[in-house]
């Protein structure tokens, strides 16, 4: 039997991956909720967020406190491209069929991995912890750094800002209203055009936040777009695409599956997810907390 | 149509005249575009034909590939068993995850089928002992088509001609399956299912078996393209697989035509075409790429084969 | 309609056909090599390796009289990429050699297709024994990169000597790593026969978070820990490490195979290098044994890539070229056939001393460089201390 320590240190790995990928999947799953659209250039506009973070810290210098203030221009910045692209684009694919929507998504997966190449190069980047963050604690004899630690609070933290956006707010109203019924709420006289920008930009604003946060953790590479949309993808699959606690569910799923997969399966945790994710869609195609959707 | 020429004929007759050409890149691209358009027609039985969007389509595509080389590579067992096993192993799981698919609807279905494919994947770039994992499995042999050389006029051709040539009738033969199958009452069937599936519903059709047949249908033809093109690329590599290829076949479907038979294998051709030509002077393929798709999504949705028609339409009327 | 679609199809093929010119006189040279992403930290430098010797021997006139001209392609370190780059280079380049691929996935793959095009194929850095193992030999596949025997065998020999009983293992889950492994084990436990392997990880290649590996190997309390995650892998992986404690719990009796200690990987991790791991790497700019050749080298290096430091992997790129035009220039001839001959046992004047390529096997005697990493003043990143190059000679077989 393992120590106690140890599984609790492997607990807590597998809870920081779960809350980076939450503040991911949040704005894939919300953006789905409202508009109905699979947005595969989430993961392009995660890539972006840590593109656009390192380049603040490249100007403002590195390894200090401006981290911060960088995460959030960045993912502003990202927030701005993804109103640009409802606005001028999108929003005229909302009456076709799904498929052009999905190739209209992918299409910009395309574009806009070059522009980064483009930009940025093909190496790899990376950015330095924050120095108030850079330490370390021991919690139960695990070491912890300070910096998971932040994270694994931030993504309540999210999930509980999104829950008042939703449900304290005359947006969040609307926007739920949406979720049940597009015909009604537009009949009902709402702006729904608005309404979608709205949300597009949320989301895409935590796709850049969580690409911006991710940076001391992770390395910057080209592909990190394509290879982050798969795991929010099984993310949302597991805990119901458009439900935001049943992303947030879906992210401690995977971190946890992920995490303790390691010890049982040591070879194929990254399978046991999947497999996992196969389960799921046999049994409750719609997710652990989705809505059933009839035919 | 009076003086009907069979240009279907034609066109074959062409691509079998191609490695006389003497060039070993026509033949590769020749090998490449037949495969690949294989693989977009299949799709097109679902997107075309029956209404449904399959993100996940690589799937199938790989198993048959893998299925196929791992018999081939690591059995010894000969490409004539290991090719229609190839499509038959690709149509069961396509029948297999499609019975799940095919109880949902539109995005959900489109979504379905991505985890599905990407649950293949995830097996082809684990299983280690059997798909070679991470890095694939090299070293695919040819089939063994040294006989072809004692045939009149095909002694002076390299392997990979005969490789050609025997992927061109295999193409030919699965493709006028394909359109046996669209052109048959049941192929109509699915077109009427395409058009309205509650009215399909309501007049007595089956029609999520009706749907689950295609889904099996094209994964065995997928299955076949897939087998070629592992042979063909020398190796098979879990990317096949990977969700990124399910779009790529997507892409050809649209910039073909998906409203018209022929359109899909149109766009594997310009698409294998443009792709070669652009990589040779710029590495931002993957831009303009994705710059004609969206000009196609917002500007020809009936693809080129689509834009095509209008046009011939339009110049008879005048 | 079906006339239109046909002229159509005849005009994009007839612009897709347009032949490129075959360059009379010049050795095309097929280059493919990760450019991007996290393996492009060892294969960018390769390449000025390779460019530098091509351009210094061009300089002199070229070989056989003829210039040499390397074609560069990114691989983007996927065998399947691979594939396709070393097909375009042979088909539409018209190469006549192939030198290049990083990975141990690329390496096997792209030597199918060397075979079968009858093209010399040069691997300058894939390490898997694969590659040239009896069943996958063929006569235009050489190596001029170490081996996994070599390099797995070396490190068992240095882990061997530390007070350690517990060892464990992490690699990623490709022919690299996992050969690379085995060969270090079964050493191991061949001259050590007390040690316990204790646990092995297998992240995969581009693993992006490797917190529950690390925390999965914490838990079975190893006392030293044997790691093949290399390059920009290992910046991301140290990165990950070192705030959980990691490299101190294990008292740093760490070795970092797969050029842990080579100044690309210093360099990226700055301060946040683990100081203290055993490392290895082809090539160190402060070679204090190091003999003339060597020296007048490492100035070429640093006129060449503009650095006060000069990198470590140039020296691949360059070895593999120098193979290759010497074996040109032997068998007087550009002709796949006498070109694999003349290689067959040949011996170089290499800028790291005698270097033949065994004809039994087809691979290069190559060995490395090893030792404890350590920070020095003079440099704003780790380098190896007591750095000691190993001869491969006793492990080769």
């Amino acid at each position: 039997m393992p120590e106690p320590a140890f599984l609790f240190g492997q607990f807590l790995g597998g809870l920081t991956a779960g809350m980076f990928l939450f503040t991911i999947a949040a704005g894939l799953s919300l953006i789905f909720g409202v508009l109905r659209v699979l947005n595969f250039a989430h993961g392009s506009f995660y890539m972006f967020g840590a593109y656009l973070s390192w380049q603040v810290m490249n100007w403002v210098g590195p390894g200090t406190e401006y981290f911060w203030l960088a995460a959030l221009a960045a993912a502003s910045a990202v927030a701005v491209l993804g109103v640009a692209i409802e606005y001028l684009l999108l929003r005229h694919l909302y009456k076709r069929e799904e498929l052009y929507q999905l190739l209209f998504t992918y299409a910009l997966v395309l574009i806009l991995a070059d522009c980064a190449k483009i930009i940025w190069g093909t190496g790899q980047l990376s950015v330095s912890r924050p120095p108030s963050l850079s330490g370390s604690m021991q919690i139960f004899g695990t070491t912890v750094p300070h910096y998971n630690l932040f994270i694994m609070l931030l993504g309540p933290a999210i999930a509980l800002g999104l829950w008042l956006l939703m449900h304290r707010t005359r947006v969040g109203r609307l926007i739920r209203a949406a979720v049940m019924d597009r015909e009604m709420l537009g009949a009902l006289g709402a702006n729904v055009g608005s309404l979608y920008t709205v949300m597009f930009a949320v989301g895409a604003f935590l796709a850049g936040l969580g690409g911006a946060l991710v940076t001391p953790v992770k390395s910057i590479v080209p592909g990190m777009d394509v290879e982050v949309i798969v795991e929010v993808f099984i993310v949302v699959v597991i805990g119901g695409l458009g439900s935001l606690w049943g992303t947030f569910l879906g992210a401690l799923v995977f971190g946890q599956v992920l995490a303790f997969g390691i010890l049982i399966v040591p070879r194929f945790s990254i399978f046991a997810v999947f497999a996992l994710m196969a389960i799921i869609l046999i049994v409750r195609p719609w997710g652990l907390l989705g809505k059933p959707l009839s035919r | 149509m009076s003086r009907r020429i069979p240009w279907v004929l034609v066109v074959v007759l062409i691509a079998m005249w191609i490695p006389w050409l003497g060039s070993r890149f026509y033949t590769f691209i020749a090998t490449d575009i037949a495969i690949l358009a294989l693989f977009a027609l299949s799709l097109n039985l679902l997107l075309g034909y029956t209404g449904l969007v399959s993100f996940g389509h690589a799937a199938y595509f790989g198993i048959g590939a893998y299925v196929c080389a791992i018999l081939m590579k690591s059995y010894g067992v000969p490409f004539l068993l290991s090719f229609p096993a190839a499509g038959l192993a690709a149509a069961f799981f396509a029948l297999v995850f499609g019975f799940f698919c095919v109880r949902l609807t539109k995005i959900y279905f489109a979504m379905l089928t991505l985890a599905f494919a990407q649950i293949v994947w995830a097996i082809c770039f684990k299983w280690n002992g059997v798909t070679g994992g991470e890095q694939g499995l090299p070293n695919v042999p040819y089939p063994e088509l040294a006989w072809m050389a004692s045939i009149p006029g095909l002694g002076g051709l390299r392997a990979g001609d005969h490789f050609y040539l025997a992927v061109l009738v295999l193409v030919a033969v699965a493709v006028a399956a394909l359109h046996r199958i669209v052109s048959s009452p049941y192929g109509r069937m699915l077109t009427v299912i395409r058009e309205n599936p509650e009215r399909a519903e309501f007049i007595g059709i089956n029609v999520r078996l009706y749907q689950l047949s295609a889904f099996a249908a094209a994964g065995f033809f997928a299955g076949l393209a897939g087998a070629l093109f592992g042979i063909f690329n020398r190796g098979v590599f879990p990317d096949f697989a990977y969700w990124t290829k399910s779009a790529e076949v997507l892409i050809m479907t649209i910039l073909g035509g998906m409203g018209h038979f022929w359109g899909p294998a149109v766009g594997a051709m310009v698409l294998t075409l443009l792709n070669q030509e652009i990589t040779s002077y710029t590495q931002y393929w993957p831009m303009i790429l994705g710059t004609i798709l969206i000009v196609l999504l917002f500007g020809f949705r009936g693809g080129i084969v689509g834009a095509l028609v209008s046009l011939a339409r339009r110049l008879r009327r005048r | 309609m079906h006339r239109r679609l046909l002229l159509v199809a005849a005009s994009s093929l007839a612009i897709a056909g347009s032949p490129v010119a075959f360059a009379q006189g010049t050795i095309k040279v097929g280059f493919p090599i990760i450019l991007s992403g996290a393996g492009a930290l060892f294969g960018e430098p390769a390449l000025k390796g390779a460019q530098m010797y091509v351009d210094e021997v061009n300089a002199k006139g070229g070989v056989l009289g003829r210039k040499i001209q390397l074609i560069p392609r990114d691989t983007k370190g996927n065998a399947d990429e691979a594939v396709r780059v070393a097909r375009d280079l042979i088909l539409r380049d018209d190469v006549q050699f192939i030198v290049g691929t990083l990975t141990s996935a690329e390496g096997p793959a792209v030597s199918t297709i060397a075979k079968e095009n009858k093209i010399v194929f040069i691997a300058p850095i894939p390490k898997t024994d694969q590659l040239t193992a009896p069943a996958n030999l063929h006569p235009y596949v050489f190596r001029s990169a170490s081996n996994t025997t070599i390099e797995g065998r070396t490190a068992a020999e240095i882990v061997a000597k530390w007070p350690v009983t517990r060892v464990a293992t992490i690699a990623p889950d490709y022919a690299f790593g996992q050969d690379v492994t085995k060969s270090f084990v079964e050493h191991l436990k061949k001259i050590k026969p007390g040690i316990e392997v204790v646990d092995q990880q297998w992240p995969k290649l581009g693993e992006a978070d490797y917190t529950p590996f690390i925390n999965a190997q914490m838990g079975k309390k190893p006392d030293a820990v044997f790691s093949a995650v290399w390059g920009g892998h290992f910046v991301t992986f140290a990165k990950q490490a070192k705030p959980l404690g990691y490299f101190q719990a294990i008292k740093n009796n760490f070795i970092a195979i797969g050029e842990g200690g080579s100044i690309e990987t210093a360099r990226a991790l700055g301060a946040d290098y683990p100081v203290g791991i055993w490392a290895n790497s082809y090539d160190v700019f402060d070679w204090p044994d190091a003999p003339a050749a060597h020296k007048d080298y490492i100035e070429r290096v640093k006129k060449y890539t503009k650095e006060e430091t000069p990198s470590s992997w140039p020296v691949t790129g360059y070895l593999a070229m120098q193979f290759l035009v010497e074996a040109i220039a032997k068998a007087g001839s550009v002709e796949s056939d006498k070109v694999s001959a003349a290689l067959k046992g040949l011996t170089i004047d290499s800028p790291l001393g005698k270097m033949t390529m065994r004809a039994k096997d087809q691979q290069a005697n190559h060995g490395q460089f090893w030792g404890r990493t350590k920070l020095d003043a003079k440099y704003p990143f780790a380098v190896i201390e007591n750095v000691t190059r190993i001869d491969p000679a006793p492990f080769m077989d």
